[in-house]
Formats: structure tokens, C-alpha cells, sequence
């Protein structure tokens, strides 16, 4: 779900957490990151449409996603 | 040819010979090396590449993305409409790791700087991923650690796939647990001499296509596999459906006699193709074609078809997993029309349901007697209207018929007219070129319709016996269910009685009547459906020159006597024999081929 959404924009997107960053574009990265659990996550944008893609991602934290991708 | 003889003489066998009944679907004799195409287990070996070799494994991996790609593509749509969003998703999850970058960047970073393998490099890398799900407290991370296990195995095949098939040539017999319509198509092309599997049925779409294109094929042989090994000899006789492994040198004669006749055979084909498709005594029967695919089309002049009895829309269909629109359909169409013309086409419309699965729908516990046919066609207009729109355009300036599935009430020939006409209508007002008229004809494949043909041939012009579901629904055999499928007998004098029945009805109307079964195909069949009073069959192309050897071997007077002595046998087993005696005295070189002559080997049951 993060991935789909998150490539409907130009922005790239990362995620990082402990020192390391994933591309958040990329299901094998976001699966990786989530199969440890329950850590706090810094979400990084950068493209003409950040914005956007920003506060997409954000909604789509915030309500849980339900699934995990 | 598929059909020329090895160039290296085939070894006999010291220590005794397998010999293997299963079902021939597409005739021939074909005697080579085996080449044993597996499918199954996807292991790859580490392999190391020469700096040469790099190049061409980059494509390799590339190409077998792609196909594992367009595979998973289709999976999702089916999975979507038949299955719902939810088990789409993991396939549409496993078309997001496919294409994931940081995969396919590892892959081709091992491939290029560490020369290693596609096959092994995906194993390593994707088999390091399923681990890592696989430790997680999460239980729905952990469910989904077999997904990389699955793209893991189909794009291991696909890339075996491309390596196997490469190493496959003309002198090759191809033996398989299971192959694909599309899988024919590719070893077709490749020109192999024939195809055997372990899986498969006489009617299922590989066996249409391994016929259509004259590749000998026998199927059904539950355990071949098991028995081949690449490089044995082996022997393939489309026709009486048996397979010997490891001949002996008595067994290699016989049958290198048998491959000869056959040849000799397809050599003067072309006179036959040439002759006109008369009795003896100058009945004209006419020969068209059953057609699925535009790429069978070329096979219309080869084989001397004079127009298309049958093209099954729902090929299309089932290929791509969803209707094909107006514009698609009317391309489609156009080509088939163009190419039979100036012969006549009959456009089955869509035919669902049954044993073909529906990507929409549900499972049904009686799917034969269920929604399918014409009865999906009237309840769905979304699939109707364009096919009716489509075919009317290209029915423009031809001879275009369009035949109705699985009617079993009269009320559905007046619902499909009535649709035409409105189409018709339509297409009219948008000022869009179409027909004024077409002929509507049914398939007869329900006894009740057959019973009461005289009701029907007032509203049809034409009518189509389908044997298939005809024999199936006489004689209550699913002849798919291996438990009964030995009481299914198309040559029952049930059903013999009913096609009489139909034939004389349509004689009498002035309509004309067609069997587009297998049984049209079949040489042994082919006297008594004339003599039952059928005047046009539709097969598969490559069929038709040996049908119209028989046709042009006897005379109307013959066959009808032949059919009278038929309908008065108590069985199945009885009109068969009475088959064999009248081709055994009509046609040698062709009852011995189908090993009728009492010298080779008795026919199968």
C-alpha cells in the first residue's frame, strides 16, 4: 500500500530508521523494515511534488494501512 | 514437415519395450529421441560465466522477467474478477517484488560483477528475503515470506524455460507432464516431431492447437514421464493414441512402415487438396474448417478448406481473461472473414461456461448444465452486443453466419434475432457499415433440440450438430470424469439416431446441417455421417485432406446403407466394427494407417 501509493509521485521517497534509510518505493525495502517492528520512523521526500506526496504518505500512516505494504 | 523422418537411424532397444496407451489427438507417426520438457521443480545450479556469456545471461534474466511479468499481469486481472481484491493484491504484491529495484539491481550486479548464474542469482537473493520474513514476529510478514517463494519459482521456470527450449530441434519428440496451447505453438515453430504428455484430454484448447497446426500429439498418458528419458527412442502414433518407448528392431519395422504411409500420404496431399470433395458417384459434401486463432488461417488454402464452419470466439476470451472490445473483435473477425473468402465464415458467438472457467461467475456444482452458452449471452448484454456489433460490421459484403451455443428453448433463438435486430438498428442510426442479414443457425448438442428439430428449423436458417455435448447429454456421461469417461460413446445409436433424426428434419426444411464435432475429423466416422444425411463437416484443417480421401472413395448409395446397418446395432462396440469393415474396403492405405487392416495391431477401444 505505501509503495503503491508512494509511486504515484515523482518525489522519491525514503524511509529512515536506526541510521539507515530504504527506498520507500520499493516492497522488498518497506517488507525488510517492517519485519522488525515498532521503532520510530523519519520520512524523507524529495521531488517537485514532496508535498503532495508527503501528506499522502502521512494520511496513510496515521490510519494504520492495515496492511503493510 | 512434422513429419519427415529422423536423419540418424533410431536404436533399438536391447532389453524390451514400454508400450503406452493414451488418447491421439493430432494424427502422424513420428519415431526420434526423446526430449523431456519439465516443468516442476525450479532449482537452479551455480554456474560460473565466461566474460562472453555475461551479455547474453543479462538478456536472459531480462526476458524471463518480462514474461514472468506479463504472466503475473493476467493473473491479477482473473484473480481481481473472479476472486475478488483481496487475493488480488498478493499477486499484485508479487508483481511489485518482481519489479522491485533493489532486486533486480542485486541480480544484475551478481550476473555482471560476479559472474554468476540469473538462475542462482535469483534463487540466493530471493531465498535471503523469504528468511527475513520468515523470522518476523509479525505473523502477516511471515505470510508473506512465500511470496518471494513464488516469484522465486516463476521466474526460475521462465528462465529454464528459455534454456530448454533452445536446445529443442526438428528431430525431437517432446515429452512433458503438461504443455500449453502457447508451448505448441513455440515447438511448432521449432518443427519437432511430435508432442506426448502425461496430462491433457482429446478436447482440451492443447490438443485444438497441436491438431490445428499438425503436430502428431498423443496425451493422457498418466506416467510417461516416469518412463522417458531424454535421448531414448521412442515412437508416437497419433492415431491409435499409443506411444512405445525403447522399440524393438520388429517394432521399429513395423512402424517405419507405418511413418512411410503416412508420408507418402502428405506427399500427394496436394492432389487431394486440388480434387473436388465429392462422393464417387457426385455428391458434393462440403469441408470447411474449425478456426480459433488468426495464426491457423495460412492452414485454410493449405488443406483445401472451402470457408470456416466454425471459429470459436471465446478463444480470444479465455486467452486474455476478459472480452475483447467491439474494434478488437471486428479486427479479428475481418482477418478470418478475408481470408475464407469467398467461402462463407460461421462465427460461434461466445460459448462460457461449462468446462471453459468464467472469469466472472461462480462455482457451480453442475457446471455442463449450468450457466453457459447462449444462456450467459442473453443475460449479459455487456458481452452480447458488442460481439453482435462486430460481427455485423464484418459480415459487410460477406458470407457471414453467425451460430447461437447451447440453445435448449426456443425463446433464446427469438431473444438473439430479436438483439440483432436491434443492433442492427443501431449500428444503422449511427450510419456505421454492417450486413443487412445474416444467417442464424444453432448448435444441436441438447437432445430435447434434437427431438423437436422440426420447431426450430422454422426459425433457423442452418444448423450445427456439436457431437461432443450431444453424446454427453444422451448418454449422461461427463466424459471428463475418468470414473464414467468409458461410457461416453459418440458412436452410441442413440445419439447416431438423433443426428439421423436432425439430418432428415434439415433435408426436408431445406437447411443445410454440419457436424463440427471431432467426430468430422474422423475418417472411420465421416461414411456413416454422410450416409446419416450431414452434408457439410467442419474440422480441424490438417483432418480434411484424409476426409475428403474417404468422401471421394465412396458412394451415397454405399453410405446410406452403412448408416442403416448402424442404426440397427445394439451398441457402440458393434457400430465401430461395422466403421472399421467399411474404410478397411474403401480406403487400404488409409485403414491401415489407422491400423485397421488386421495386419498391424488391433484399433484401441
Amino acid at each position: 500500500m505505501i509503495v503503491r501509493e508512494a509511486s504515484r509521485f515523482q518525489a522519491e521517497f525514503f524511509i529512515r530508521k536506526d541510521g539507515y534509510e530504504i527506498n520507500g518505493k520499493s516492497i522488498i525495502g518497506v517488507m525488510t523494515l517492517a519485519a522488525e517492528q515498532g521503532s520510530t520512523l523519519d520520512l524523507v521526500f524529495d521531488g517537485p511534488d514532496e508535498a503532495d506526496a508527503a501528506d499522502a504518505l502521512a494520511d496513510l500512516f496515521e490510519q494504520g494501512f492495515g496492511e503493510p505494504i | 514437415m512434422p513429419f519427415a523422418t529422423p536423419p540418424v537411424p533410431p536404436t533399438p532397444s536391447p532389453d524390451g519395450e514400454d508400450v503406452e496407451e493414451g488418447i491421439g489427438v493430432a494424427p502422424g507417426v513420428a519415431i526420434g529421441p526423446v526430449y523431456l520438457y519439465t516443468g516442476g521443480a525450479y532449482q537452479a545450479d551455480p554456474d560460473h560465466l565466461e566474460p562472453n556469456e555475461i551479455a547474453g545471461e543479462l538478456d536472459r534474466f531480462e526476458r524471463a522477467v518480462a514474461r514472468s511479468e506479463r504472466e503475473l499481469g493476467k493473473v491479477v486481472t482473473v484473480a481481481r474478477q473472479k476472486l475478488g481484491p483481496d487475493t488480488a493484491a498478493i499477486f499484485d504484491a508479487q508483481l511489485l517484488i518482481l519489479r522491485d529495484q533493489q532486486f533486480y539491481d542485486a541480480v544484475i550486479r551478481s550476473i555482471r560483477e560476479g559472474g554468476i548464474g540469473a538462475g542462482w542469482a535469483v534463487q540466493k537473493i530471493l531465498e535471503g528475503h523469504q528468511r527475513r520474513m520468515e523470522a518476523s514476529p509479525s505473523l502477516r510478514l511471515r505470510e508473506r515470506a512465500g511470496d518471494f517463494l513464488d516469484v522465486q519459482n516463476r521466474v526460475l521456470r521462465n528462465l529454464q524455460q528459455g534454456r530448454a527450449i533452445s536446445r529443442i530441434d526438428e528431430h525431437h519428440i517432446v515429452v512433458a507432464q503438461n504443455l500449453t496451447a502457447a508451448d505448441i505453438l513455440m515447438f511448432s515453430r521449432r518443427g519437432v516431431l511430435g508432442c506426448v504428455m502425461d496430462l491433457g484430454g482429446p478436447t482440451s484448447h492443447v490438443s485444438i492447437m497441436a491438431r490445428a497446426l499438425g503436430v502428431p500429439t498423443v496425451v493422457s498418458l498418466h506416467e510417461l514421464t516416469g518412463l522417458a528419458h531424454s535421448g531414448d527412442t521412442i515412437i508416437l502414433d497419433g492415431f491409435s493414441g499409443r506411444v512405445v518407448v525403447g522399440p524393438t528392431t520388429e517394432t521399429l519395422a513395423r512402424y517405419q512402415t507405418k511413418a512411410d504411409r503416412f508420408a507418402r500420404i502428405q506427399a500427394d496431399r496436394a492432389d487431394v487438396v486440388a480434387a473436388a470433395s465429392e462422393t464417387r458417384d457426385g455428391h458434393p459434401i462440403s469441408l470447411q474448417a474449425n478456426i480459433e486463432f488468426r495464426e491457423e488461417l495460412p492452414l485454410l488454402d493449405e488443406y483445401g478448406a472451402k470457408g470456416v464452419g466454425l471459429f470459436r470466439s471465446e478463444m480470444q476470451f479465455l486467452a486474455q481473461g476478459t472480452a475483447l472490445d467491439e474494434d478488437q473483435q471486428l479486427e479479428v473477425y475481418r482477418d478470418v472473414v478475408q481470408a475464407a473468402s469467398p467461402h462463407s465464415v460461421t462465427i460461434r458467438l461466445l460459448d462460457l461456461g461449462g468446462d471453459k472457467v468464467l472469469p466472472f461467475g461462480r462455482r457451480e456444482p453442475n457446471p455442463s448444465l449450468g450457466w453457459r452458452g447462449v444462456r450467459i449471452l442473453l443475460d449479459k448484454p455487456d458481452l452480447l452486443r458488442p460481439q453482435l456489433r462486430a460481427v455485423l460490421r464484418a459480415a459487410t459484403n460477406h458470407s457471414v453466419r453467425v451460430l447461437v451455443p447451447m440453445i435448449s428453448d426456443i425463446g433464446e433463438i427469438h431473444g438473439i434475432r430479436e438483439a440483432i435486430q436491434t443492433t442492427r438498428g443501431e449500428l444503422a442510426s449511427e450510419g456505421i457499415a454492417c450486413a443487412d442479414d445474416v444467417a442464424l443457425g444453432i448448435m444441436v448438442e441438447v437432445p430435447a433440440v434434437a427431438l423437436m428439430a422440426e420447431s426450430y428449423a422454422k426459425d433457423v436458417d442452418f444448423f450445427s450438430i456439436g457431437t461432443n455435448d450431444l453424446t454427453q447429454f444422451t448418454l449422461a456421461v461427463d466424459r471428463g470424469n475418468d470414473l464414467v469417461a468409458g461410457l461416453y460413446r459418440e458412436l452410441h445409436p442413440a445419439v447416431l439416431g438423433l443426428i439421423q433424426h436432425v439430418a432428415t428434419v434439415a433435408a426436408d426444411a431445406g437447411i443445410t446441417v454440419s457436424v463440427c464435432g471431432e467426430a468430422a475429423g474422423d475418417p472411420r466416422i465421416v461414411p456413416l455421417l454422410i450416409g446419416l444425411g450431414v452434408t457439410t463437416l467442419s474440422a480441424s484443417p490438417a483432418y480434411l485432406p484424409m476426409v475428403k480421401r474417404v468422401v471421394r472413395a465412396l458412394t451415397m448409395d454405399e453410405a446410406r446403407d452403412l448408416a442403416d446397418r448402424v442404426l440397427h446395432q445394439p451398441d457402440a462396440d458393434a457400430v465401430r466394427r461395422l466403421l472399421d469393415e467399411f474404410l478397411a474396403s474403401h480406403n487400404q492405405d488409409l485403414a491401415a494407417l489407422l491400423g485397421l487392416d488386421g495386419a498391424s495391431e488391433p484399433a484401441p477401444a
